[in-house]
Order: structure tokens, then sequence, then C-alpha cells
């Protein structure tokens, strides 16, 4: 029954104070996106380390996007230490050859409907032209 | 049907005063109800754009102390309900509260909207939109509406019954009556905040007349996110405007109208909205045409200067009408005073009237708390205790009080709690003792 | 690759998860088909049930649940329903109420992020709900019981300033039923306000206002108050600070007959700060008549321990040797009032300094008070002035590049707030002491903003003050006249109100309306660890959500210590900090989320990386530990000062450390199980 099967899969990490609030926004008004995105609650961006990106692209993921507050984090120094660590992310990326423009940060605030569809949309638009990532070694398909 | 509610404060009003007294007061663990008339908590400020000096998202301040106040054990939210009666003593009040038939049962709804998809009427929205924008007779009132219900506008329903169908949960119901709730409190807290002068008001503006002179509530819907345009237009013709003139103390400072003060927020939203206008019309002129910038509060003049580095036009000039010409286009007559008072008259297409502040209610007649000369309520002690009122157990904060900004309106709201929790406390205090004292009499009786 | 985490701690029992979908009456249900996804996911391993449901936070669906945790031993639960903001408190708390701990409940939304997004792809819409539901799944494997961080909480606090900030947040926090300690750096209560002639908008005299307040804090069994005692120390935090105060010796003890004999005796002169230099005291002396407390006050700097006045007063009245001294307090939480300090003019800054006929707004208010050193009357050098011009901005709005910065660098480009309509206020009260004096008023705009300030400024116009409106980068100047004139001064001012003319005002005395200053409180910056913003006045989290705390739980501000206010404003924002101390200490507990950093002490090895990047204030220290006869090192999380940020979990070279509730790892199990093969199942949709 895996209908998504084989389409380009986008891991949103969306935080509680700004990301998930807009996600929520856009469902309250009804607007429609496109249903290969996975969203993922986060309180703070800063907890992941770059390998955690790498490694989602590895499960099969096609393309990252942060959404937090950006500058509007309640939390001191998020925002800063987030973009520290996605410019390491792009560091490995680029010896993996994965396209940068997959991973993606970007603020959004808790009422962004059409920044949270004009992120999700764009990427959509870049997966659909430079296609699903591929792996230099095939995923592993672990049988759980 | 009547239930009894007993509590230590009633806060009437759901504005962000309103609000943020309450979760003041439940924070501390006294029992609150929140009275709003409105069918959402959130006031005026749910319905603002971003705001100054730090342009945070609106929303993003009041979306959360919406939903505390909802969901705070301490405290009842009553919305779409008015405060009918008021009786009894200091410190004893005994307050009936109609809670007005929504004709969908809160408990039931669900907030799906699957009704408002079905139902063929639209109606203009006035009390959000300014009527800009438009809902249908059954509604929920705004996207981040708390409660996310429904209600029908029962005047304007045809009871096609198409709502009735289409409610997963049963929730409608047409016959619906009012119900009344009697609480019986220690204190009162009195939020009831402000209304905008009626930007028709000063007859030489225009507004309401001229198409293309418009107000700061209307410009802040069209800034919002949850706006009904989501971009900026002048009204005649929807055209983006190129060149926009804000026109200050528009019922503010002006004795014609009778009103006297400066309504605080006025220089600042103009400056906000300039900047935002500014930053979404990159080619726009915009000047604002002032007395006085008055950027009075913490990082506020620093915003004044980061908007003239914008390029935002500043003209000390007293506006004394606007006309228009074949295109609608807005002439203002202006009065430079920098220019020995100069009478020039000056082309914009868009005119924005920076429209002050009026009290909202006046609670002499309900609550026997008097209103000063300009009509907001009566401080017998401004300075050292801003929050009380002319009458014991009976407190008031945030524009109730006066024109105040929304940190000045929080801050009060701080205050408030702060009074209306020393009486409490004494209160109560008191009445324990009392019922010792009874007891302990009649032990020995 | 990635690094793979079999040692990571996994949970001590065997997860039994319940899997509830909830249908929404059809706003889920009709979009993804919620039984299908009830039934695949009941095959994975761990779930010991699932369902789907029409409303789940009806109560027949919240009993579900409750009733799988008595009977069926579910000891996980994953919800799918609407948005987690709406009803994860609900569901939180019918775990709660079957037994199980509150954090063993994850919950999806399936309404905002997936049937109210997706209509038109249901079968799409049913396979993301799955995978999400997956995603929580993975993470329900990993999750542990987690408790609320609880600290205990003195019910006492601290409050620092004794001006009107500080003395109303006292009598707030006080009247709740808390203790309050009020201290005081200077040897009398009240602050700048009793140096105010009147206060606006009442008109009232500042000092029999103030009068009442200190009485009424007298009045307060709760209140203890130290006047001339400063923090020399802290430690702890939000519900346990302790704090150390190093009280100044009076010197003097009560009040005796012949007081005014021994200032008399004292051959030390001084100037007089109360009133901004304008008179003079002794060593021995009294801030002002009628202040609190009311003794003499040794100025322990200028006294020469001559013991002239010792020989006047009575036995012991006097006493030149006392020394300080220091007690500790343990305190819930601390009140920063500590106030501003009126601009000081560099020499030469319209004049300032440079002639004498240049004063401030402040001491304006001194001259024209009745108790003041020329008792009220409009006298300047003895004689009485004439014409007077008030120029507003002085130390405000500053613009760098046009005014001369202070000795620090710095230039004040902020509004203080008061100076207008305080200006409004004395430009009148100076057209009523002299009635034939001409006042001046040089303004760039006039800000009488508040509740009443705007009479003042239609009744100075009234009393035929001019104003006149200058530019920022074109300061008026203040200049010697010619001998021969008949006024001292002479002011130039490029006037905006008349096409920029040049206007030259022969005056007597020139105000110069100060702004205000943050008093320099450095060492209480470094003690509490709270910053100050850029305007140097201490910096609150956040305007508007939390107006009146600082960064450090447990510190909060009241009054001028954050910025300018009037005297309404600061009372105002006093009651407001006194709400903040009340909620938090109430209950003689503090109770924070549990969502704080958790070390694994097994992989730790006290590399410090985390207490590098953590941004927080004493919330991680590395700790030497000796365990058989080894010793290490270890980081280690004080709770009470963690926000959960995970700054620290992303930096960690050992996967030491991680933020409960949110977990790395939990957070790789839901990305491995959102891309896992779905169950296959007959009969699927």
């Amino acid at each position: 029954m895996s209908t998504n099967e084989g389409k380009p899969k986008i891991l949103i990490l969306a935080t509680l104070s700004g990301g998930y609030r807009g996600a929520d926004s856009t469902g309250q008004s009804h607007l429609e996106y496109p249903p290969n995105t996975y969203i993922l609650p986060v309180m703070s961006a800063a907890i992941f380390r770059e390998s955690f990106y790498l490694k989602a692209f590895e499960r099969g993921f096609d393309g990252i996007i942060v959404m937090y507050s950006g500058t509007d984090s309640p939390y001191k120094g998020e925002s800063e230490r987030t973009a520290v660590i996605v410019n390491s992310a792009y560091e490995l990326m680029k010896k993996q050859e994965i396209d940068l423009r997959r991973l993606k940060l970007a603020a959004i605030c808790t009422v962004c409907v059409r920044p949270f569809l004009n992120e999700v949309n764009k990427m959509n638009e870049l997966l659909g032209q430079i296609g699903p990532l591929q792996h230099k070694t095939p995923a592993v398909q672990p049988v759980r | 049907m009547t239930n009894t509610l007993k509590i230590d404060a009633l806060v009437v009003g759901g504005g962000i005063a309103g609000m943020q007294a309450s979760l003041d007061l439940a924070d501390q663990g006294y029992q609150v109800a929140l009275v709003e008339k409105n069918p959402s908590v959130g006031g005026m400020m749910a319905g603002l754009s971003k705001v100054f000096p730090t342009l945070d998202c609106c929303s993003c301040i009041t979306t959360p102390k919406m939903s505390a106040v909802a969901h705070h054990a301490n405290i009842s939210l009553m919305t779409y309900s008015e405060v009918q009666s008021v009786m009894g003593n200091e410190g004893d009040y005994q307050v009936r509260v109609m809670k007005k038939p929504r004709y969908v049962i809160e408990d039931e709804c669900s907030g799906c909207r699957s009704c408002e998809m079905v139902c063929p009427l639209d109606l203009p929205d006035y009390d959000n939109e300014y009527g800009r924008g438009a809902h249908r007779v059954i509604y929920v009132p705004f996207s981040t509406a708390v409660p996310q219900k429904a209600l029908i506008d029962i005047d304007n329903c045809i009871y096609c019954g198409k709502c009735l169908k289409a409610c997963t949960t049963n929730a409608i119901d047409f016959a619906q009556q009012p119900e009344y709730v009697n609480i019986e409190t220690t204190s009162i807290v009195l939020a009831t905040g402000y209304k905008t002068t009626p930007y028709d008001a000063k007859k030489e503006y225009g507004g309401g007349r001229l198409r293309n002179v418009v107000h700061g509530m209307m410009v802040e819907r069209l800034l919002a996110p949850t706006g009904a345009y989501g971009r900026q237009l002048r009204p005649s013709d929807g055209r983006q405007p190129d060149n926009i003139a804000y026109v200050q103390c528009a019922g503010s400072r002006d004795l014609t109208l009778g009103v006297d003060y400066c309504s605080r927020v006025c220089c600042m939203y103009a400056i906000k909205q300039a900047m935002l206008l500014a930053g979404a019309l990159p080619m726009a002129d915009i000047t604002i045409y002032y007395m006085d910038i008055r950027a009075f509060g913490k990082g506020y003049e620093q915003f004044y200067e980061n908007a003239k580095a914008m390029g935002i036009q500043f003209v000390k000039g007293k506006v004394a009408r606007i006309t228009e010409d074949e295109n609608q286009n807005p002439i203002l007559r202006v009065e430079l005073i920098d220019q020995n008072s100069r009478v020039v008259e000056r082309k914009h297409d868009l005119a924005v009237l920076s429209v002050g502040m009026l009290p909202g209610f006046d609670p002499n007649s309900m609550y026997g708390v008097p209103v000063d000369k300009d009509g907001f309520i009566k401080a017998p002690n401004p300075n050292i205790s801003p929050t009380l009122t002319m009458r014991e157990g009976i407190f008031a904060t945030g524009t109730a009080t006066g024109p105040m900004d929304i940190v000045d309106s929080i801050i009060t709201a701080g205050a408030v709690a702060a009074e209306a929790a020393a009486y409490i406390q004494s209160h109560n205090g008191h009445r324990q003792l009392v019922a010792e004292q009874t007891e302990r009499s009649v032990t020995h009786a | 690759m990635p690094e793979k985490d079999e040692s990571q701690a996994k949970p001590r029992e065997e997860p039994r998860i319940g899997v509830y979908v909830c249908n929404c009456g059809g706003n889920i249900g009709n979009v993804v088909a919620c039984d299908n996804v009830a039934r695949v996911l009941g095959k994975l391993p761990n779930v010991v049930t699932s369902h789907s449901h029409m409303f789940m936070c009806s109560d027949p669906g919240q009993n579900l649940i409750i009733d799988d945790i008595k009977e069926k031993g579910v000891n996980r639960v994953v919800i799918g329903a609407c948005s987690l903001f709406l009803h994860e408190q609900t569901f939180r708390s019918a775990v709660e109420r079957a037994g199980l701990n509150p954090y063993l409940y994850y919950h999806v939304g399936l309404r905002e992020q997936v049937s109210w997004v997706h209509h038109d792809n249901p079968k799409e819409a049913t396979d993301k709900a799955t995978r999400m539901m997956m995603g929580g799944i993975a993470k329900a494997r990993y999750m542990r019981p987690l408790e609320p961080v609880r600290l205990d909480a003195g019910k006492h606090a601290l409050v620092i300033g004794g001006g009107v900030a500080g003395l109303r947040s006292a009598l707030d926090i006080a009247r709740r039923g808390l203790q309050v300690t009020l201290i005081e750096k200077s040897h009398y209560l009240g602050g700048h306000m009793a140096q105010w002639e009147r206060v606006f908008p009442t008109h009232q005299k500042a000092r029999v206002l103030l009068k009442e307040l200190i009485e009424r804090v007298l009045a307060e069994p709760n209140i203890t108050i130290h006047t001339g005692a400063q923090v020399v120390r802290t430690q702890g935090y939000v519900g346990n600070f302790q704090i150390k105060i190093r009280q100044e010796p009076r010197g003097v003890h009560g009040a005796f007959p012949n007081e005014q004999e021994a200032v008399a005796v004292c051959p030390i002169k001084q100037r007089r700060e109360f009133d901004y230099g304008l008179s003079t005291r002794k060593a021995i002396y009294r801030a002002y008549n009628g202040c609190v407390p009311e003794s003499l006050v040794i100025d322990w700097e200028n006294c020469t321990k001559c013991g002239e006045c010792v020989k006047v007063a009575p036995e012991g009245m006097i006493n030149l040797n006392e020394e300080a001294r220091e007690f500790d307090l343990k305190v819930g939480a601390v009140v920063l009032a500590t106030g501003f300090k009126p601009y000081e003019p560099l020499y030469g800054e319209m004049g300032w300094k440079e002639f004498p006929e240049v004063i401030t707004l402040a001491q304006l208010h001194r001259l024209l008070d009745d108790e003041g050193p020329s008792d009220g009357k409009f006298y300047w050098n003895g004689h009485p002035v004439r014409d007077v011009a008030i120029i507003h901005c002085v130390g405000s709005r500053q613009i760098e590049g046009v005014h001369r910065p202070q000795p620090d660098g710095n230039v004040n480009n902020y509004c203080s707030r008061v100076c207008c309509t305080a200006s409004m206020s004395m430009a009148a009260l100076i057209r009523q002491k002299a009635p034939d004096a001409k006042v001046y008023d040089i303004y760039e705009d006039i800000r009488t903003y508040g509740r009443g300030h705007e009479d003042y400024y239609r009744n100075a116009g009234k009393e035929q003050v001019t104003f006149l409106r200058y530019f920022a980068e074109e300061i008026p100047e203040v200049m010697r006249a010619d001998e021969s004139a008949d006024r001292p001064l002479l002011v130039k001012v490029k006037d905006h109100l008349t096409w920029g003319e040049t206007i030259e005002l022969p005056v007597d005395l020139v105000v110069l309306a100060t702004g205000m200053m943050p008093n320099p409180v450095d060492d209480l910056i470094g003690m509490f660890k709270v910053s100050p913003g850029n305007d140097r006045f201490l910096l609150e989290v956040h305007p508007k959500l939390r107006p009146v705390e600082t960064a450090v739980n447990g510190i909060v501000l009241a009054g001028t210590a954050q910025g300018p206010m009037n005297i309404q404003e600061s009372c105002a924002a006093a009651g407001a900090a006194a709400s903040k101390v009340a909620a938090l200490l109430i209950q003689g507990e503090v109770e924070l989320e549990p969502f704080v950093a958790v070390v694994d002490p097994e992989r730790c090895n006290g590399s410090g990386k985390c207490i590098e990047h953590c941004p927080q204030e004493e919330a991680l220290t590395l700790e030497t530990f000796t365990e058989n006869g080894r010793t290490f090192q270890r980081a280690v999380v004080t709770p009470a000062n963690c926000n959960g940020c995970g700054v620290c979990a992303g930096v960690c070279p050992n996967r030491a450390i991680d933020v409960a509730g949110w977990r790395l790892d939990e957070f790789e199990a839901m990305v491995e199980a959102i891309t896992d093969e779905i169950p296959a199942m007959e009969g699927a949709i």
C-alpha cells in the first residue's frame, strides 16, 4: 500500500515556537500541499548535529527543511548554533556530492502560512528538477 | 439553565491586558473567571500584523497567551458572554453573566469548519476585517480564534439546513437559548479596552467618504499574514499604492473632536506600518505628517531613526483637510509647521488616518466605577497605585485606564494582578478569620 | 558512516505501546483511512493494542486509553489526532489519571498537518499518516518517564533598591504573604522621587506621596529594610539564592534633641547630593528633613573622626568606630530596582560647568522646592531669575557622530520619556513663581504622551511659554553675553518653527532637561549574570512575552533599572515584578518543565565541549569525581538553569549529553521508522 513509494520525501524539522505552529496554521486554513512532507516537532533546532542530517538523507529523505524561529527564537544561541551546524552539514554533503539545496534552513513564524507553503513548494520544485537523492551506497533496508 | 461559580477574581475583557491579568492571578493560585463579549479572546491585538519595536509577528505573542487562558486550570473562560448585573458589596460581589447563544453547542463543536464550507451566504466581516473581508453566516471567527468554535449570525441565517447536515458532531442548535452564570467573586478586574476613533469622525478628512482614505487598523489587516488580501492595495481600484500619506493625530490631541489627549500608540504604529509597507512596496514614497513624533518607549527612538534611515519622509505639519482628484487620489491640505505654518497641497494615492484610542466602555452604571474627564476609568492615586478605581475591590488595567501600547498594557496587567492579589489575600484572610470567630462563638453558645 | 548507537541506554522495561488514531468526526477520517492505519500499526513490534476512534478527546476516547493502561498493561501511548497544541494537555492528564507517567505519551498531528492539507490525496494522506504514526511509535520505544524539575523555593524575596519602584514591589510582594528584605545602598529611602518638587499628572507634592508609600511599607510586618546595604556575593539559583549583604555603619543611632548642635560643630563642608550640589552639608548630616530613616548619618568618606559631634551628642548616640557588618540571606527570587541617575552633561555641553548659570532640570526641581536651597524662591546667585531657557533632550535622543560621546564612548540614543512633561510642568511652575519671567522652551518633539500630560503642554502654551524647535543636528549654543547686556547668557537656536531662522535669546538661566541613565550596577550584573541592553539599561527577556523577567530564572526587574519611566510607570512595573515573584514563590516550590539536558555518565569523558558552547549561565559545569580510586571529570547539569536549548547535544563529541524528552536517538529512530517499509496486510486500502 506504499503509495508514496518512489516519490521524493521531505523531512521537516519544525520548532514548537515557530515552524510547527506555522504548519498548524496552514492546516487551519485548509491549504493543500504535497503529502510527501513529514513534519517532526522539535523544541530547538540546535540539538541536531550534522551527522543527523546525513543520516536522514541516507535513510531515504531527499530534502530537509529546518523550520525554526530564526532570531525570534526563545532559546538564546539557537539560531547561531543551528546555522553553524547546518554549515558543517553542508561540508559533509559536499564530500558526499549531495546537492546543498537539499538542506534548507528557514525562519517560519507561528502564522507564516504563505512562507510555509512557499518553502514546501520550492523544495518540491527543486526535487522535481534534480530528482531523488542517488546514494553512492544503497540505503539499508532493515527488517524491523 | 443557571450555574454558580465561586471565584477570587472576575476579569472582564479578554484582550491582551485581561488575558495577562488572568494568567498572572491564576499563576498565583487564585480562581479566575475571564469574561469576553466576543466569540474569541485576543482582543484588538489579535488583529494586528507585526508589533513595534521588535517587529515580532503579533500572533506569535497573542496566540500562546490565548491558548494559555483557555487551558489554565485556574481560569474559567467564558467567551461570547456579557456581564448582566453586579450586586453585592466590596469584596463580595455577585455578578450575573449571560452566555449569548452561538447556536452551536460549544462542547460538541470540533472547529472543523465543515459547516463554513457548505454555508451559502457570505457577510462582510466588520468585526475582524473592518468590512474588507467576509465570513459565512456560520463561521469560526478567525483562524487563530480561541476557542476554535463556530457560531451563527442568526439574524442573517436563512435556515437552509446545510450546516446541520455537514456537521459531524450534531453541534448545531438553532433553538439555543442564552445561559446564565452567577458568579460570586472577591474582586473584579476591568480590562475593557478601547475602541479606535471612527475614521469618519473628522469630516474634513473624508474618512468613509473618500475611497482612498483608510485608517490604521485597515492597514494592519492588509499587512497581517492572516489578512483577507495578503497584499497591499488601495480600495478604489485595487492597485498597489506608491505614494502613501500618514495623517497623525487623526482623532487625538484634537479639541474639535473633544479629544484633548495623546493616544500614545499612533506615532509608533504609523512608523511600523510605514516600515512594513516600505518592505512590501520598495518603490513607494511614504510620508508621515505629524505634530510631534512621540517615540518614547524602550527601543522606540532607535526604531524611529531606522525608519528615517529607510527613507520614510517625516513632515511636521497639521493636515487641515483631505479632498480628492478625478482619479480618486487624496489631496492633503497641510499646514507646514516647520515653515512658519505655510499651507500647501500635496497629492498622494492613499491616505492613512492614524486614528487614536477612545474609551471602549463606561463602567459607571454597571460597576459603580466612575470615569475621568477623558472618559477612561478614573484612578484615585494614579502615580503609586495606577490600577485602583474609585471603588474598593474593583481594579482596572490596560487601555481601560487610558491609551497605552501593548508593552504598557502587559505591565499594568501584571500590576493589577499584584494589586488584586493583595486585596484577595487580605480579604479572604479576613473572611476566614470571621468564619473562625463565628464558629468559635457558635461552639461556645 | 554515521555511528550506530547500540549502547545508547535502552529503556528499562519492555515497551507495551497503545496506539490510538482519532477520526475527529470525519475531519481526519474523511481523508485518512483511520481504521486501516490502526490495523497496520497493530502489526508493529511492541504495539499491544491499536484502535481508531471517532473522538479520542471525548470522555469515551480518553477512557479507552485509561482502560488499556490499567487492563492491558500499556506503558507507552501514541495518539494521532488534531494539533498537539489543542489536546496534548488533555491526553497528558488522561494518561496521568491512569497512573502512567504523563511524559510516556507522544502526540502525532494528523489533522492540521495531514487531513486538512491533503484533501485531494486520500491514499497518500493515509500513507503519510501511517508513517508519521510509525515515527511516533519508534519514539515511544525510547521514551522514559520524566519528572518536572521541582525546586524548593524560599518564600522570601530580596528587593534591591529603595526608590519608589523597590518600595512598591516590596509592598506588593509582602501583601501577598511572602517575606521581603529590602536593601538600599544609600542611607535613606525614596530614591530620586524625594528630590522632585512635584509629580505629574496630579501635581501633588512628591515627598507627601512618597511618605505615604514609605509609611505603608514600614507598617508591613513582612518587610525588613536595611539601608546603607549592598550585595557583595551571590550563589545559587531560582528558589534558592544565597546572598551576602554588607551594611555600612550609620554611625548615629536614633534621634537626639541637640542634633543641630552636633551638626553645627562638624568642621567638614560637602556638596549636598540631595540638592544636586546647590547647597552644602556637613560630614554628619541628614539627607533631607523628614527622610526615612530619620536619624543623622556619618559621611565616612569625608569624616575626619575629629570627635566634635560625639562630644556634643548624648552618650552613645554617635559611634565613629562602628564597623560595617555582613550577613547572609536565603531568598527565592530577587527584584532589581536599582533605578537611574540623571545624565551628567559633558563640560561645555550647552555651557554646562562653563557658565554657572547653566543648571539641569533636576536642579531646577530643587530650586523651585519650598524646602530647597532657595526656599522655593526662583533666585539664582541671590538675584531673582527673570528669563529662562529650557533645552530638551540633553543626554537623550543622541546621534552618533553628532553628539559628543561620553567618556566610555557611548551616546544615549533613546528617549528618556519623562523630561518633556516634567519640563512643561516646571515651565508652568516658573510662571507661577515669577509671573514676569519669560520662559523659552527649546525642543525637538514635545512628548507629553501620558494620561493628563497633554494638559501640561497646553497649559504651558496658555502661560505664554515661547516654543522653539531645534533639530538634533543643530544643537543650540549657550554663550556668555556681552558685559553690557543685562542678561548674562545668550542662547542661539536655529528655530524650525520659523523657517530655520537663527534666534538669539538673552536669558538669566539655562535649564538642561537632562535624561536618564541607568545607575551603574556592573557589580550586580556580574553577580547575578543578567545582561544590559544596548542602551545599558537592564534587559528583559522579551518586551511583551516576559517584560519584567531577565534571562536568569528568578531575577526580575522593576522600574527605571530597565529603562526610563515616570513614577506611575515605575509603580506599574514594580507591581508586575511582584506578580511574577508571587507566582514563582507562593507554592514554596518552583516547578520547571523536565525538558533539560541530561548527561550519560557512561559516555561523558569530561571534554568540556558542552560547557564551552552552552549559552545559559551556570547550566553546565565540569566537576571532578573520584570512584574506585579513579579521578575523572564529568559534565553536570544544574536543571534550574537549563532551558533545554540542546546546543550541548549538538556539540558533544561522545553523544553523552541530550535533552530529556527530545533525545537525538529518539529523533534518529523516528527518521528511520518514517522511511521504513509499512507492514503488509491483506485487503489493504
